[in-house]
């Protein structure tokens, strides 16, 4: 899921420098999970920044709401009174959310209150770890289950490089090399024979190389009719 | 069933209720109450508990309190002190704010009804009645309200006072009474009818002691219980002698007994016996009845049954009995069974039949239509307690044979609802009375999760002071002992609720419970009441406040933090200083109740909490946010936790999390702090609040 972390506090106050009225707006799913902005969040960082701006002089109002998935308008809908009445949201949502909101109230700026950071898995209460770039062409099968692009610091495909130190990366100690997990676990399944495979270069046209991606599936879409088959 | 004015108590509950609650007649919430005395609200919970019970003075003296043996604190270790504190907060109770709750806005109807009888049962339909606007006369056949609250139990167990107070509350509410007359003698049913009542009640009870056919009952000395009971009451002169021999083995029995021993202040010089068919072990009366009866020095002499009465010059000398094997029969019908040639004799002076009590219906004649049970009850319809002629209900004893106090007034009340329902024209065979769903036991693997905590003992007269006067024994609870007694409810039920609708599945609550309780089940949290032990951790910290704490909400703190600002003092020189103090550990000792608190300057305010872990961080932020210079919380260390570290753990992560807010708002996070203390060491909170104020005085006043 789609990991974040809220923007820090001063950021934050100087996005919001210039409106009064102000709508605090999270969002139900992967920011609620991850501790970044649900209701709860909402409610904390608009105590926080009523008591910044008093603090600062100010006289602001800050509302509070939270949508099951500000990344659909139909949910957004549900507050569209709230977001008129304001001048301005602060979307605690991810970056996809913070968009909704902009294409669909063009009225209305919206802005982060988040930092997206990362498509990860929350390893414990409170810990949260990268596992996917969303390349568009996965080669977890190729590696034991264990992500090189987005665990490998370098997004080697044939790793490990020399930089491997005791199983750890020399970008930083805290980050495991990625190909050791890779290699231990194939030799685990006593699959080394995939290691043993020079993997080419791959093709990033998928990934962010390639453009903005875009997925249609025609046969979901209500516009779809059945073409001829000719 | 739907009623427009003041709702029944006897009602079906949406979900499960505890158990208590379930086990008490009049369905009090007791869970509701306790929690309110747990808090230190202690009017509240005199509101609480008196919202059902018009007696309560007299229930929190005497009642056989039945919730406590359905207790689930009985599965961990024993229960809730839960009659003590009925009496605890009725004792509190400042009778100048009112005896109960105001009288619903109701029409007055003018549909008039009589009660026969002012015992429990007859005084709780006319007030439920009176509450409803219909105009109430009571007809009592003694000079004085009670019925056998007042000629049956002992002073010693329930002070007439007590009993005055109750009526006086009920006669408030709009009851007439008029005492000194007896139905079928000064009156009869149907002059009562002819006189415009359009509705009887009958709860005459049962006042007349029963009799055994053996020989001797003639013999000058031998008396009846209930009489006995009702001359001692009403302080006419009893002849008894120096060796008292009570036949009987209930509750009854040992008021008897009890009585004997005080009747004429001999001291040593009289000896009382009780005398009955069942072994030790399965005398009817209530153990703690039993255990003070031979702490007052009477002699139990079980499994044997009365023979004869000896005699000489036509008065007792004795009474000859006979082994009893066994009481009943197989089929577990009352049919003792005796041992040949076991008969011995018993020496005494006098003999007090205590066998049981019956009604007495020679008011009752056939052309009034109300027809009687073979056990010489009036027969009634189960449900709506509607007798065979219409208009004329009956409740208490006379229908259920010899109960309890708060049994009778829950017939009183039924009998109220199906009169009131009988009077506006609705179809009775069409009232149904559903009785509440009870909370599940405790499952074993959270039984063995709950701390045992010691029950708090009651304060008893000493025994040297106790036996030849009429004073009550049990002396009641200091509020420290009260809040410490009531802080062993498990609160069945009244724990964390999810909203399924707000719950993203986040497995949070999954992973803090201390209990083990919440799971994910068709992709929400579900939190199994019978297993939560509302410790509140879970609510504090769903990220989506999906879940909130039925019993004393996390928006319920929120009112108290704000309702705490708005009394504080306007202008005061000193840092206002908010403490969130875990109420378990407070009041462990006396001392906080007793004097600490009382200690604090007025600058210090503090906010008790059922453990820390009900805290959120926005309840923190609200309290600065609102103005407080400093707020600390203070909680127990580790292994000291009712429930347990985990709880510990969460206060500290939200803490932590707060002052770095703090740090980033520019107020400072050496404004909050968190204490552990262990709970003997709470004398020191006003030191620790004076430290806080020391430390902020340092950062300046919360410009806010
Ligand atoms: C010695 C003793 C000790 C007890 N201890 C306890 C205890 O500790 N806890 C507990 O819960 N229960 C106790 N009980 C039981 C409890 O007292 C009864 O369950 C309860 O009083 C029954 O209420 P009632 O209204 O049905 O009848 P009663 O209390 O018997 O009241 C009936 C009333 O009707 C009046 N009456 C009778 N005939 C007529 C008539 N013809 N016309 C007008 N008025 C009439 C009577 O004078 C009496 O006032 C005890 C009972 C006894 C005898
Ligand atoms: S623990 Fe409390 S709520 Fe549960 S049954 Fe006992 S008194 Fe009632
Ligand atoms: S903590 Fe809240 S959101 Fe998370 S699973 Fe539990 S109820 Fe659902
Ligand atoms: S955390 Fe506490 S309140 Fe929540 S389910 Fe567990 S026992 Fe109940």
């Amino acid at each position: 899921m789609i990991i974040a972390e809220q923007k820090p506090l001063d950021e934050i106050k100087s996005m919001i420098a210039d409106y009064q009225k102000v709508l605090i707006l999270g969002c139900g799913t992967c920011v609620t999970i991850c501790f970044a902005g649900g209701e709860k969040e909402v409610g904390a960082l608009a105590s926080a920044l009523r008591m910044a701006t008093r603090l600062d002089g100010q006289n602001k109002e800050f509302i509070e709401a939270t949508v099951q998935r500000q990344c659909e308008y139909e949910f957004n809908e549900e507050v569209a009174d709230l977001i008129e009445e304001a001048d301005v949201v602060l979307s605690l949502a991810c970056g996809i959310g913070v968009q909704t909101m902009n294409e669909q109230f063009p009225n209305k700026l919206t802005l982060p209150g988040l930092n997206t950071a990362f498509l990860g898995q929350p390893v414990e209460q409170g810990v949260w770890d990268e596992r996917c770039q969303a390349c568009g062409d996965c080669v977890l099968y190729l590696t034991g289950g264990i992500c090189p692009i987005a665990r490998c610091s370098k997004s080697l495909l044939n790793g490990p490089c020399g930089g491997s130190q005791n199983g750890k990366c020399e970008v930083n100690p805290e980050i495991d090399c990625a190909w050791q997990l890779i290699y231990d676990r194939l030799q685990a399944l006593d699959r080394l024979d995939l290691m043993m495979e020079v993997k080419p270069a791959k093709d990033w046209s998928t990934s962010r190389d390639g453009g903005p991606r875009k997925i249609v599936r025609e046969d979901l879409r209500l516009t779809f009719v059945e073409e001829k088959q000719s | 069933m739907k009623h427009d004015e003041p709702p029944p108590v006897i009602s079906p509950a949406e979900e499960a209720s505890p158990p208590c609650q379930v086990a008490c007649p009049l369905h009090t919430d007791v869970r509701g109450y306790v929690a309110a005395i747990a808090r230190g609200d202690f009017e509240e919970g005199y509101a609480i508990a008196r919202e059902p019970n018009p007696l309560i003075y007299v229930c929190s003296h005497v009642c056989a309190h039945p919730c406590e043996e359905e207790c689930r604190r009985n599965q961990v270790d024993e229960p809730v002190s839960i009659a003590a504190l009925k009496r605890f907060v009725a004792e509190r109770h400042d009778l100048s704010l009112g005896h109960g709750p105001s009288k619903p806005a109701v029409e007055p109807k003018n549909q008039r009804v009589a009660i026969i009888g002012a015992g429990p049962a007859g005084l709780t339909a006319a007030y439920d009645l009176a509450r409803m606007g219909y105009p109430v006369t009571i007809f009592e056949a003694l000079p004085e309200p009670g019925g056998m609250l007042r000629v049956g139990l002992p002073k010693y167990r329930l002070p007439r006072e007590i009993i005055d107070i109750d009526i006086k509350g009920i006669l408030e509410a709009g009851v007439e009474l008029k005492t000194n007359v007896r139905i079928g003698q000064d009156l009869t049913i149907s002059e009562l009818k002819a006189q415009g009542y359009e509705a009887i009640f009958i709860g005459i009870g049962a006042q007349q002691s029963r009799t055994l056919r053996i020989e001797g009952m003639d013999l000058d000395g031998v008396l009846l219980g209930v009489d006995f009971l009702r001359d001692v009451n009403q302080g006419k002169p009893v002849k008894l002698g120096k060796k008292v021999l009570v036949i009987g083995g209930g509750n009854v029995a040992v008021d008897v007994a009890r009585s004997a021993v005080r009747v004429g202040n001999l001291g040593d010089e009289r000896e009382v016996h009780m005398i009955c068919l069942e072994c030790r072990e399965e005398m009817p009366a209530h153990e703690w009845e039993i255990i003070e009866a031979q702490r007052e020095g009477i002699v139990l002499h079980p499994s044997l049954g009365p023979n004869r009465i000896l005699g000489r010059d036509g008065k007792v000398v004795g009474l000859e009995t006979i082994v009893c094997e066994s009481v009943f029969d197989s089929e577990g019908r009352f049919n003792p069974s005796f041992v040949c040639n076991t008969e011995s004799v018993i020496e005494g002076d006098t003999v007090i039949l205590a066998i049981g009590q019956a009604s007495d219906l020679s008011f009752i004649h056939p052309e009034d239509g109300i027809e009687l049970t073979p056990r010489r009850t009036i027969k009634v319809d189960p449900d709506t307690l509607a007798t065979t002629a219409p208009g004329i209900f009956a409740g208490g004893e006379v229908i259920s044979g010899p109960g309890s106090v708060v049994g009778s007034m829950a017939l009183g009340r039924r009998a109220a609802i199906s009169i009131d329902a009988y009077l506006r024209g609705e179809n009775l065979a069409k009232l149904r009375f559903a009785e509440p769903q009870k909370l599940g036991e405790l499952p074993q693997k959270t039984v063995e999760k709950i701390k045992p905590l010691i029950r708090e003992p009651m304060p008893l007269l000493p025994l040297e002071e106790r036996a030849f006067n009429y004073r009550e024994v049990e002396l009641g609870y200091t509020p420290a002992m009260a809040m410490r007694a009531a802080h062993r409810c498990l609160t069945c039920g009244g724990g964390a609720y999810v909203d399924t609708g707000k719950c993203a599945a986040c497995l949070t609550c999954v992973r803090v419970c201390p209990y083990d309780v919440p799971v994910i089940k068709d992709g929400a949290a579900f939190i199994d009441p019978t297993q939560c032990q509302a410790c509140g951790v879970c609510a504090s910290e769903c990220p989506a406040k999906a879940i909130t704490m039925k019993l004393y909400s996390e928006d319920q703190l929120y009112q108290e933090i704000e309702a705490l600002f708005a009394t504080a003092p306007a202008s005061n020189p000193e840092p206002f200083i908010v403490g969130f103090c875990c109420l378990y550990c407070a009041y462990a000792g006396d001392e906080w109740a007793e004097s600490v608190r009382a200690q604090l300057p007025p600058n210090v305010r503090t906010l008790d909490v059922f453990c820390t872990s009900r805290i959120d961080i926005q309840h923190l932020l609200r309290a600065f946010e609102l103005g407080a210079d400093g707020v600390f919380v203070a909680g127990c260390v580790g292994e000291e936790c009712r429930h347990t570290d985990k709880a510990v753990n969460r206060i500290q992560g939200k803490v932590q999390f707060v002052k770095e807010v703090l740090n980033q708002v520019g107020l400072g996070g050496d404004r909050l702090a968190l204490y552990n203390i262990p709970s003997a060491e709470w004398g020191t909170v006003p030191r620790i609040a004076q430290e806080m104020a020391e430390r902020v005085r340092t950062l300046g006043t919360n410009p806010l």
